[in-house]
């Protein structure tokens, strides 16, 4: 799990061009959105996105994924346990 | 004192749920929902979702004529407003001048945009004429032409508001006495861009949507378009013409708060329907229905009901939603949803709101379920857009007048619209370069054109162009924000930047900002990347941030969110007069009062396939010739080279200025069937004449000569029929040699006249014959006059 979090982060930083940011600048535990890393609701939709194509996991609802990015921990396990 | 009151004397409607206003209100009455499978095109994500499609033969229905579906759309629906207003066999006694089109759109031309692509890239073939449908300004050109409107013609495109904003534009021109007659209405077809996009942002409700249910996830898109004939009542009067409905209130705002979300609390929403009520001279208790917006995505339902209560306190009247019955037709909702309101005001009906079964305890509002009879005097009818752009309209029975309404009608009087307005700043970001020095250097010296790759030809093939190049983006918005953004959106805020000094804002209330920025194009480039990537992953992953900035209405609605200013929020698509059309919409809400200040403007941005296009017809090569006006240099096919770039400028009524840079009157827009240089002449010659200025007093007209023989001729001629009126040489000028051939080209010329006027760029380097003014140059007119027929103007001075 450990391993996936650090991929996430890495995706995270790339995926949103986050310059200047480390991923041990992310904590696991607080929300990935609406935090200090100024990510805000069309980025939980790229974010989806990119889950779709890298993990194969489609979300078409919204409250799937506020569940999904409540923080990189739930997230983590999210895809682990939804990943195809 | 003439009543330009506008009333409704004829509608158009054609959608899912049949094609006339007849049958869309039988499936009303019989509250059913016509959404079914998509069929028009193969959508392997969405293979299972519930549509709103149109299943007639639109092609046929359309009758010989050519272009996109969404044009088709629209002239159908238009030739049932024209025949139920009794006007198909023509306009008899009523001027063509004074009759106009407005529309509104969003999709345009995309659904062969993407036969394009997908041609291109599945299987490289060159489809390049399935590009020629794609601008959204196709169907007001088309309705325009085919009824021989003389009078101003344009296209707007506030999202899924448009429709409802082209009508109120269409009640101001009415109002103001520019026109009296309009057609206004929009359509919008299907489109895999739409449909992925809200897919990419988790809006769509396979199922189909459930407005205001408590299950609601989103919507179901539709397609559609309805067109209405909106006119003066006096001469609606005077020509017999049997009205159906007034159009009693109209009102914009903007949220300035996020790119698709609106704002929670239902501020921006509210804010319309009290300017629409305030515009109506009504009282909340004289709403007997309110068509809601309704799309049934879970924010916007909220959202709404949120305004409404604050609104209408603890009396909210009857609210429907009418998506259910035909899906949500983005631009043509609006339009559709009035259609309907002026049929429930004949009729005495209101309809109810399919798929809606659960309330909703949080918010507290249950819709009209099922078509009922209800006496209505007064309809009030919601349209938000993405951006936040709100419009709110108000309907009312034709026959309907309260005391109080009269009373205050005669007190209140018209508002005198076209004073001149000061101008307070420019910015501006093109080849010539970004500031007023840059761009008097850059005409002195010459513009550097620069190679742009064209894949799509070749992998070494480029086109020569006038490029905006680095324009310093990161100087003016936080990185945070900036990688959020577009090209073309970083471009026109900029501008936007530059023309506004943040000190006026200190004494001027948000709600009295407005907003309006043209666009020929929109972002291609993130639009063309959306698509791409749709058609190489069959559909996979979606991508939202290219989707928001695809919208077109992004680049005026992304300025007030930065600036935070909520007045009227538009973005004009009208080809090469999307700038003009711009500033007639601010010129608009500054000479009523609506706002205090207007930053106007245009943008456009390169892009390779729309370069592809140009190459693969033989209209440039590397080694085409800069672009030089009146010299007949380009030979053959050749066109101008292409160009890019954006310009805003910030306006002020003019009494509570100190020190403005210049001056701005006879604003106006319109169309010709053809060109006739002396018909322009005085056409211009009235357009100043009306704001107090003798044609006499003019130095120079300034005109979007590009090189090629058809319109420098043309200009020339009007140049020189302008003189013989004037009684005095006029110089003939031209800009686009530094900025290069673009939709927004004028834009830019709009600054080259007030460097004109400030003496900063010298006018040699503008003039035909590259001689300076026998003095000083006081007065410019901006003269642009596009390929189809549309035109506008207006006049700079110092």
């Amino acid at each position: 799990m450990e391993s996936l979090i650090q991929e996430l982060k890495t995706k995270i930083i790339a995926g949103f061009n986050l310059e200047g940011v480390t991923p041990a600048d992310i904590n696991p535990d607080e929300p990935i959105f609406g935090t200090g890393l100024e990510l805000d609701s069309i980025d939980a939709l790229e974010l989806v996105a990119i889950l779709e194509s890298d993990y194969g996991i489609v979300i078409t609802e919204r409250a799937v994924a506020d569940k999904a990015f409540a923080s990189l921990s739930a997230l983590a396990e999210f895809v682990a346990a939804n990943r195809t | 004192m003439s009543r330009r009151a506008p009333v409704i004397t004829g509608t158009g409607i054609i959608c899912a749920a049949g094609c006339g206003v007849a049958a869309v209100w039988e499936s009303i009455r019989a509250n059913r929902s016509s959404l079914g499978p998509l069929t028009l095109f193969s959508s392997p994500r969405y293979a299972s979702h519930l549509v709103g499609q149109v299943h007639e033969d639109v092609d046929k229905l359309a009758g010989n004529i050519r272009g996109s579906r969404s044009d088709k759309l629209s002239w159908i629906a238009a030739q049932e407003a024209l025949a139920a207003a009794g006007l198909e066999a023509g306009f008899g006694k009523i001027n063509p001048e004074r009759v106009g089109v407005i529309l509104g759109a969003t999709v345009g031309g995309m659904l062969g945009t993407e036969k394009f692509l997908a041609a291109l890239l599945r299987e490289n073939k060159h489809r390049f004429g399935a590009l020629r449908f794609h601008e959204c300004a196709g169907a007001a050109d088309l309705c325009a032409k085919q009824i021989g409107a003389l009078g101003p013609v344009a296209t707007l495109s506030t999202a899924c508001s448009a429709g409802a904003m082209a009508i109120l534009a269409a009640a101001e021109l009415i109002e103001q006495g520019e026109a009296d007659l309009m057609l206004a209405g929009a359509g919008d077809s299907l489109s895999r861009l739409t449909l992925n996009g809200f897919g990419s942002l988790l809006l769509l409700d396979p199922n189909g949507c459930r407005p205001f249910d408590a299950r609601r996830t989103g919507i179901s898109l539709g397609e559609g378009a309805a067109i209405l004939v909106i006119e003066a009542e006096e001469t609606a009067v005077a020509r017999g013409a049997k009205i159906l409905a007034r159009l009693a209130g109209w009102g914009a705002s903007c949220d300035a708060f996020h790119a698709t979300a609106p704002q929670a609390d239902g501020r921006g929403a509210l804010a319309a329907m009290q300017r629409a009520l305030e515009r109506g001279q009504l009282q909340p208790s004289e709403i007997d229905f309110v068509s809601a917006h309704g799309t049934a995505t879970p924010d916007n339902d909220a959202m709404e009901t949120r305004a409404l209560k604050k609104l209408f306190g603890g009396a909210v009247p009857p609210v429907s939603s009418v998506k259910r019955f035909f899906g949500h037709t983005l631009a043509a909702s609006g339009a559709i949803k009035a259609v309907l309101a002026v049929q429930s005001l004949r009729e005495q009906a209101v309809p109810g709101t399919p798929g809606f079964e659960v309330a909703d305890e949080k918010l507290g509002l249950e819709p009209v379920k099922e078509f009922r009879a209800q006496p209505v005097a007064h309809i009030l009818s919601n349209s938000f857009g993405f951006g936040g752009n709100n419009v709110a309209l108000v309907f009312g029975r034709a026959d309907f007048k309260s005391e109080i309404s009269n009373l205050k009608s005669e007190i209140h009087s018209p508002v005198p619209v076209r004073k001149g307005f000061s101008i307070l700043g420019i910015g501006a970001v093109s080849a010539a370069g970004n500031s007023p020095a840059e761009i008097a250097t850059a005409f002195s010296g010459g513009v550097a054109t620069s190679a742009f790759a064209v894949p799509a030809i070749s992998p070494t093939a480029q086109a020569k162009v006038y490029a905006a190049g680095e324009f310093g983006a990161e100087q003016f918005i936080e990185p945070a924000k900036l990688r959020k953004l577009s090209r073309l959106q970083q471009l026109a805020l900029v501008a936007a930047r530059k023309s506004f000094s943040p000190e006026l804002a200190k004494t001027v209330a948000p709600e009295k900002i407005c907003v309006a920025i043209g666009t020929g194009l929109g972002s291609l480039n993130d639009t063309a990347a959306f698509v791409e990537n749709l058609i190489l992953k069959d559909e996979r992953a979606p991508r939202p941030s290219l989707f928001t900035s695809s919208v077109h209405n992004s680049l005026a609605s992304q300025i007030a969110i930065e600036l935070n200013f909520s007045g009227l929020n538009s973005t004009p698509i009208q080809r090469d007069i999307s700038f003009e059309t711009a500033l007639w919409q601010g010129a608009t809400e500054l000479a009523s009062g609506r706002a205090e200040l207007a930053l106007v403007g245009a943008a456009d941005e390169l892009n390779q396939y729309h370069l592809a296009a140009g190459m693969r017809w033989g209209w440039w090569h590397e080694s085409s010739p800069e672009i030089r006006p009146f010299a007949g240099a380009l030979k053959n096919r050749e066109r101008p080279l292409p160009g890019e770039g954006g310009a805003v400028v910030t306006l002020g009524r003019a009494e509570n200025v100190a020190s403005p840079l210049a001056f701005i009157s006879a604003i106006r827009i319109g169309r010709s069937e053809n060109q006739n240089a002396e018909a322009e002449a005085r056409w211009i010659l009235e357009t100043l004449a009306r704001d107090g200025i003798a044609v006499s007093e003019l130095d120079l007209l300034l005109t979007g000569a590009n090189g090629l023989a058809q319109p420098d001729d043309f200009y020339r001629a009007i140049v020189k029929s302008l003189s013989k009126l004037a009684g005095k040489k006029i110089a003939c000028g031209a800009y686009k040699h530094a900025c290069g051939e673009h939709h927004s080209a004028s834009a830019f010329g709009f600054l080259t006249a007030v460097g004109l006027l400030r003496g900063e760029i010298a006018p040699e380097f503008c003039t035909m014959d590259k001689t300076a003014l026998p003095g000083a140059c006081r007065k410019v007119v901006l003269f642009t006059f596009s390929p189809t027929g549309t035109k506008g103007m207006c006049c700079v001075r110092a």
